[in-house]
């Protein structure tokens, strides 16, 4: 660190200046059904995100952590945190598994950036990590749905297939969407995943198959659904006093936005609209001095596809209760729409391992930025990018804003 | 015939300050419970007719099979099983079960009951009984036991009263249900002390495929071919999520009425969970 850098991060814990968090290395594991256990898995996603950083990069030089995870059948359900970093070198450091369903990493990620901006802590890991496929079905069972209203909402039979199903027959009723709006989306993410090494599902599917397949939670069907996957997910970010000494080619993160709302769907204002990610988003964009127009691509939350139908318009992507026409059109589409909407292939093709899923989309987020995916899945001219990640329907959102430039 | 009424899903007939109910289902001519109803879901029923009625029911004997707590929280109407210190001789009302599926409700000093029982009922198709009697025997073993999103019987409790009543809060003019605790100025909420008029209107529904129904009804989901869920709103403002009564097959409709019966829900470690579920208003 040269004397300028250290002014800064005297002036920082002063209060003087606020300091600017960047990635600096992201990697993962390939979502799906993998043989490796928790410990693997994570040691993987650690590694990746390691030997991503372009110089000079230890693990002993981390001064906090922060994992979000599920804790999926109830493995290593106390401690998940200090289990996972003894076996990725980064011993003694402050630890925590961070939960907040869906939104875990999400949330870890803004955690993380939150110790940095703070002044507390100047590199920092974020990562996530869900085991979902080792599990009996019967054991899986009773595992999902555990982050709705068990009391009102599981006792009415509802898991979040059901929920979302809900939300989207009402969006029918109440705006100009339909089903065929649903499969729309789930073809595109489909195509966006066919070409990343990383998905769990990389498949090509046709409108008519999408159209015809297995009702799930009527009006969903197995192709409005993502899957359920194993994966591990991790990023490192660094205070910008010292960036420079491990990378001139870093991904700033813009801004963070978070905010939650009621648990069940049937305590809300709205069922066609989630109020956390319009709040988070809201939140984002002005801290970045940005709107949805700036936007390049956005990782979104489609667990379900009327998720990604409504996060289009949440996000500020269509006007409210025009997600429809905005996936009918194929404004999400990779280097054909207004912005490209899951270019990773999204939760429905490249996965959706719970706690990993927010810092997975960063990582997708930090590649594209970059440049570095394969060539055939790159954004053009990609400048700024956005997560968003949720937890369970709704109760909880994060949205991150990625930027190849810092804020001016 | 009888001279009966449908209620709730059962058939009442009315006899002077009494009332004789049953099911509406027989299997090889015996009256019988359907897919989610037993003596305590019956026994409701019963006692809400009366109140309907204008009958002053406080307090009540309820014979064995009768869950005298759920009664309490649904009606308000008390008995010996769920407080002890109620006097015996003071109770004016009996529930007496029959040997099938029926029930009277009378005052204790009546000598006799005299009833003609309905001729109004369906035959349940015989699989399906055995079925759904079968699933729920296992359920209420003492080992059934759900895992993840376990609900404690101090949880379950705590909302009981307006699981089972409709029981809510009144703030200014609006009506909050399920019931809240603290507000956004950091004071409690007053208690439940009024109640949702039982009618609300279909926002949105869905039906759940029998692999994807909660771990709670895994037994029972593959016998009906999936759990059907409503979304709706009561006119008094709030929405809620329900069941359907008996798991009939209905094909709802956004803006259609429905009405609530207590249903046994699930149940775990050996108890029953009961609720509300929706009957469709005909």
């Amino acid at each position: 660190m040269n004397s300028v850098d250290r002014l800064n991060q005297m002036l920082v814990l002063l209060g003087y200046v606020m300091v600017d968090v960047a990635v600096i290395g992201a990697g993962q594991t390939k979502y799906g059904n993998h043989k490796l256990g928790l410990k693997g898995m994570w040691a993987e996603a650690a590694e990746n995100a390691y030997s991503s950083v372009d110089r000079d990069f230890e693990p002993r030089q981390v001064d906090e952590a922060f994992i979000g995870s599920v804790a999926f059948g109830g493995a290593q359900l106390g401690n998940t945190a200090a289990l996972l970093t003894e076996h990725s070198g980064l011993d003694g450091i402050p630890v925590r598994r961070v939960e907040n369903a869906c939104a875990s990493s999400g949330f870890a990620l803004r955690d993380a950036w939150m110790a940095i901006k703070s002044g507390q802590a100047d590199i920092v890991v974020a990562g996530g990590i869900e085991k979902m496929n080792d599990l009996s079905a019967e054991r899986k069972r009773f595992w999902l749905g555990v982050s709705g209203d068990t009391e009102w909402e599981r006792l009415a039979g509802l898991t979040f297939p059901g929920t979302y199903a809900l939300m989207a027959r009402r969006h029918f009723h109440e705006h100009d969407s339909s089903h065929d709006d649903l499969v729309n989306i789930s073809v595109k993410n489909h195509m966006h995943g066919f070409e990343n090494e990383h998905a769990h599902i990389r498949k090509q599917i046709s409108f008519e198959k999408a159209e015809s397949g297995f009702m799930v939670a009527d009006p969903l069907t197995l192709y409005d659904c993502c899957p359920t996957s194993d994966g591990a997910s991790c990023v490192i970010l660094a205070a910008d006093h010292v960036v420079r000494q491990f990378t001139d080619d870093p991904v700033w993160i813009r801004s963070s936005g978070a905010a939650s709302d009621r648990l069940a769907l049937h305590d809300r204002p709205s069922v066609t609209q989630l109020l956390a990610t319009q709040k988070a988003s809201k939140s984002a964009y002005s801290a970045a001095g940005l709107t949805s127009n700036d936007i390049d691509l956005a990782e979104v939350h489609d667990c379900f596809t009327i998720a990604e139908l409504m996060a289009t318009e949440d996000l500020g992507f269509s006007e409210q209760g025009q997600g429809g026409v905005f996936a009918r059109e194929g404004q999400g589409v990779r280097n054909e729409g207004s912005v490209c909407i899951n270019p990773s292939g999204g939760l429905k093709s490249k996965g959706h391992p719970l706690g990993a899923t927010g810092t997975g989309q960063a990582v997708e987020v930090f590649k594209q930025l970059r440049g570095t995916v394969e060539d055939s899945r790159q954004v053009r001219d990609a400048e700024i990018g956005l997560t968003h990640n949720v937890g369970g329907s709704g109760a909880t959102c994060a949205v991150h804003i990625f930027g190849r430039e810092r804020n001016g | 015939m009888g001279e009966h009424s449908h209620w709730k899903g059962y058939l009442v007939v009315e006899n002077g300050d009494s009332i004789f109910i049953q099911s509406s289902y027989v299997h090889e001519e015996k009256i019988v419970y359907g897919p989610d109803s037993d003596a305590t879901t019956m026994a409701i029923a019963g006692i809400q007719f009366m109140h309907s009625k204008g009958y002053s029911v406080e307090s009540i004997h309820l014979s064995d099979s009768v869950d005298a707590q759920t009664v309490y929280l649904a009606t308000g109407v008390d008995s010996i099983a769920h407080n002890e210190d109620l006097d015996f001789e003071s109770i004016e009302w009996d529930l007496l079960s029959g040997d099938e599926a029926t029930l009277v409700v009378a005052k204790s000093n009546a000598d006799s009951y005299d009833f003609e029982a309905p001729e109004d009922v369906e035959i349940i198709d015989a699989d399906f009984y055995h079925d759904m009697e079968n699933a729920w025997k296992l359920e209420q073993e003492v080992s059934h036991v759900s895992q993840g999103a376990y609900i404690s019987p101090s949880q379950y409790i705590e909302g009981a009263r307006a699981r089972l009543s409709l029981a809510s809060q009144k703030v200014g003019d609006r009506m909050i249900w399920p019931p809240r605790q603290l507000d956004e100025d950091g004071l409690r909420l007053s208690p439940e002390s009024h109640s949702l008029v039982p009618e609300a209107q279909v926002e949105s529904w869905t039906k759940l495929s029998a692999a994807g129904a909660p771990s709670e009804f895994s037994l029972r989901a593959p016998i009906l071919g999936g759990i059907q869920t409503l979304l709706v709103r009561f006119e008094q403002g709030p929405r809620g999520v329900f069941l359907v009564t008996d798991d009939i097959e209905y094909l709802p409709k956004i803006g259609d009425t429905v009405n609530f019966a207590v249903r046994r829900i699930y149940a775990q470690e050996g108890k029953i969970r009961y609720g509300l579920k929706a009957i469709p208003k005909r």
